[in-house]
């Protein structure tokens, strides 16, 4: 069996119509919970890659994997848990900081490498990418300071290239 | 899938101009399509026309076209046709409530893996989405339903379409396919290619690796080693080996190397059921030597079957003593789905089956003590059913029906207690002669199913055996029979009420009929026959002549329509109840019990309903 883990899952697909409800509606149908979902074309434009962040033990993500290949629009699965990949996510989070307070937000975002990418009166958005740890620690650095809104765009990962 | 670059001869109407229609009959026929099962309407109108032109303009070679009461009973048609000939079956319905009736049908072929391709009517390109009259999102309904999916957005599309989903639909683990054509894309008028199919670069790579699997020398030895360590073998055959043709190797097999045969719902005419190595149906009703052999087999052969809840309600305690399952099926997925096996071969059953039979050409292994043994269990635990008082009972019905057909008829039901005695009692020699909604079970499939099956095999008999309660969800087909003359024979069981949920509420809900008595109900059965036009309608109320009615029923030209009078009593047995192992099986009043293995005593405590399903 093996313990739960959270696995991504890169899945190749045609780029057609409906791709995406057919995908995620296997997964609501079979009851696989999804922790992200993002998707997008390739350096192919008639191939999109999904990159899928899922939960469950060996034979829950192999029957995921085996569920995924039989959909007729799927190229290729590829679970890139299996070994090294790079996994970045971009959030933007808007920060009622008032004034006294924004060098401060600066300051911790620079050590993030995070950027300021709206200024306004009431508000800042500040923007950062990262594996979801670094993007994590930095959505809890920024709590103190009063997050007003936040978007993460989920995922994406590719798998490292051999040495 | 067949690929383009493929040399074959040019299509003799390549270039022709024609509309997205006339290419849709065009592609229908070039696949061998000679039944169309289905009912106009406004967004199908184009298609509806080009059937009428094309019938008009090919006088030798005719498209049948069966128009049913409603679009569940045309698709489901569509899905007997399929089921008894191993064709393509064939269905187009208009929009909205055409598409949304055949919902029910497309997960049924889904669910017991049967190949259908429905053509639907949309509302044109320019309507979708703004609520159109008789719009209905078909491709997001159907995807969650069928193997596959199209809703032709491009008209350059259409013919390529049409020709994909047939190759979709047969290929690999069959399914239903769904083509959502916008009306305006059959008005279109465009140049017929007469080639040409969409790219799938997934599918058709898998497809070609499972065309290509084959039993490798050194999984064969590892399977002949299981066996040869294997003192009872046991062989559990389901759909699989009826989808992918291959029973003959299936009983040759059998027999080569001695080994007792059960099968599944789906599995039943793989095998002959009255051959000495068939020990028919195993599970949650089936026969109770077939469970006790899967109880006391030490080495499973899986053949395109999938443990599914019927057969093993508790996984963990299927086969126990079975140090070894092997798996074949066409499905990656469904290995080590339910249970975990000890050898597997993802591949056509035909092929592999072959192949197995090639590797053990030396195989010497005896199994004959076993052999012995399954089928003293046969004699011993034989089916039975009460064989006193004045009432009919059904499975005597059924008895006397396989004795006069002699096995040789093809037999379509619906879904309750007519479903498993007609399974249990009758008896098949080959295989696509009993057609049943396995997985899904829809009541009212029986009906529809058999005029499918009728079209697809007009030399054979063809028997709906129906109950009350599944026969009136499609009544409306009756007069399909009688308009296009079309003989089956619909044997009615009638016990008043819904048997199989009668039972369970007997079983487990304190004999609270909710819902599922029909005594008080008002259908005289017969007289609706006769009004919708069978000249043979007939009721069986008593025990005398019954075999002279049945037999009159059967030789009847053109359709008959017999409604017996059974005991509303009569239950199912054996029975393995939901979510139990067959070592709880009941056996019932009639059925030996095996006497040297404890039988735990059925009480009436009630299980809560939550623990059902």
């Amino acid at each position: 069996m093996g313990e739960v883990m959270k696995h991504t899952i890169s899945v190749l697909v045609e780029n057609h119509f409906g791709v995406l409800a057919r995908v995620s509606g296997l997964f609501s149908a079979r009851g696989y919970n999804i922790d992200s979902l993002c998707v997008g074309e390739t350096e192919d434009t008639t191939i999109s890659r999904m990159t899928v962040v899922v939960q469950g033990d060996d034979r829950v993500l192999q029957q995921i994997i085996n569920q995924l290949n039989k959909l007729v629009d799927v190229i290729d699965v590829i679970d890139l848990t299996k070994d090294v990949f790079i996994d970045r996510e971009l959030v933007m989070i808007k920060i009622g900081a008032a004034n006294s307070q924004r060098s401060e937000v600066i300051e911790v975002a620079s050590i993030f490498r995070a950027k300021t990418v709206d200024l306004g009166a009431a508000a800042m958005t500040v923007e950062v990418t990262g594996s979801e740890g670094k993007v994590n620690a930095f959505i809890d650095m920024m709590r103190p300071f009063g997050i007003q809104e936040l978007v993460r765009t989920g995922k994406v990962a590719i798998a490292r290239s051999p040495k | 899938m067949k690929r383009a670059t493929e040399k074959r001869p040019k299509h003799p109407l390549a270039g022709k101009s024609m509309t997205g229609a006339d290419m849709i009959l065009q592609v229908l026929a070039d696949e061998g399509v000679d039944t169309i099962f289905g009912y106009s309407g406004g967004a199908i109108l184009p298609t509806y026309d080009a059937v009428f032109r094309y019938n008009q303009e090919h006088p030798k070679k005719q498209v049948r076209l069966i128009v049913p009461a409603n679009e569940q009973g045309a698709c489901f048609m569509a899905a007997g046709y399929a089921r008894a000939s191993g064709r393509v079956g064939m269905c187009i319905v208009t929009s909205g409530p055409g598409a949304t009736n055949c919902v029910t049908p497309i997960r049924d072929c889904m669910a017991d893996s049967i190949p259908v391709v429905l053509i639907t009517g949309q509302v044109p390109r320019q309507a979708i989405g703004s609520d159109a009259f008789q719009e209905a999102p078909v491709f997001s309904v159907m995807s969650a339903c069928a193997k596959h999916v199209f809703l032709v957005s491009n008209e350059k599309e259409l013919e390529a379409t049409v020709r994909t989903a047939f190759a979709i639909a047969r290929s690999g683990r069959p399914g239903p396919v769904v083509i959502d054509v916008p009306k305006d894309v059959q008005n279109y008028l465009g140049e017929f290619q007469g080639d040409g199919y969409l790219r799938f670069r997934g599918y058709e790579k898998r497809q070609a690796a499972l065309s290509a699997s084959r039993v490798t020398k050194e999984s064969a030895a590892s399977f002949f080693k299981m066996l040869a360590h294997s003192k009872r073998p046991l062989i559990y055959a389901g759909g699989g080996v009826i989808n992918s043709n291959a029973s003959q190797e299936l009983r040759t097999f059998s027999k080569r190397f001695g080994i007792p045969v059960v099968t599944t719902l789906m599995g039943i005419g793989a095998m002959d059921t009255s051959s000495d190595l068939c020990l028919n149906m195993l599970g949650m009703h089936g026969t109770a030597y077939a469970n006790y052999a899967v109880e006391d087999c030490d080495f499973l052969i899986t053949v395109g079957a999938r443990f599914d809840d019927r057969v093993a309600g508790k996984p963990a305690e299927f086969a126990p003593n079975a140090r070894n399952i092997a798996h074949i099926d066409i499905d990656a997925a469904e290995i080590g789905k339910v249970k975990s096996v000890t050898w597997a071969h993802t591949g056509d059953a035909k092929i592999a089956l072959q192949d197995l039979l090639h590797a053990g050409k030396n195989f010497a292994g005896d199994f004959s003590p076993w052999l012995r043994h399954a089928q003293n269990l046969k004699k011993k635990h034989a089916l039975n059913y009460k064989k006193t008082g004045d009432l009919l009972q059904p499975q005597e019905i059924i008895h006397q029906l396989s004795k006069l057909t002699k096995g040789r008829a093809i037999v379509t039901t619906g879904v309750g207690q007519h479903q498993m005695w007609a399974a249990q009692y009758s008896e098949f020699v080959e295989p696509r002669t009993w057609i049943t909604s396995g997985s899904m079970g829809t009541m009212g499939f029986g009906l529809p199913a058999a005029i499918g099956a009728q079209c697809a095999r007009p030399d054979a008999v063809v028997i709906d055996i129906d109950g009350d309660g599944s026969l009136r969800m499609n009544l409306g087909e009756l007069e399909t029979m009688t308009t296009n003359d079309i003989p089956v024979k619909v044997l009615l069981l009638n016990n008043l009420g819904d048997g199989m949920v009668r039972q369970w509420q007997n079983l487990y809900f304190g004999d609270r009929f909710s819902g599922s008595d029909k005594s008080m109900h008002k259908k005289d059965f017969v007289k609706a026959a006769e009004a919708d036009g069978f000249t043979f309608a007939r009721r069986l109320t008593g025990k005398s002549d019954v075999n002279a009615v049945l037999k009159a029923f059967i030789d009847h030209k053109g359709p008959a329509f017999l409604e017996v009078m059974i005991d509303p009593n009569a239950h199912v047995y054996p029975m393995v109840g939901p979510g139990l192992s067959y070592k709880d099986m009941i056996t019932g009043e009639y059925i030996t019990p095996r006497a040297d293995d404890e039988t735990p005593v059925h009480d009436k405590t009630e299980v809560p309903a939550s623990a059902m399903f």
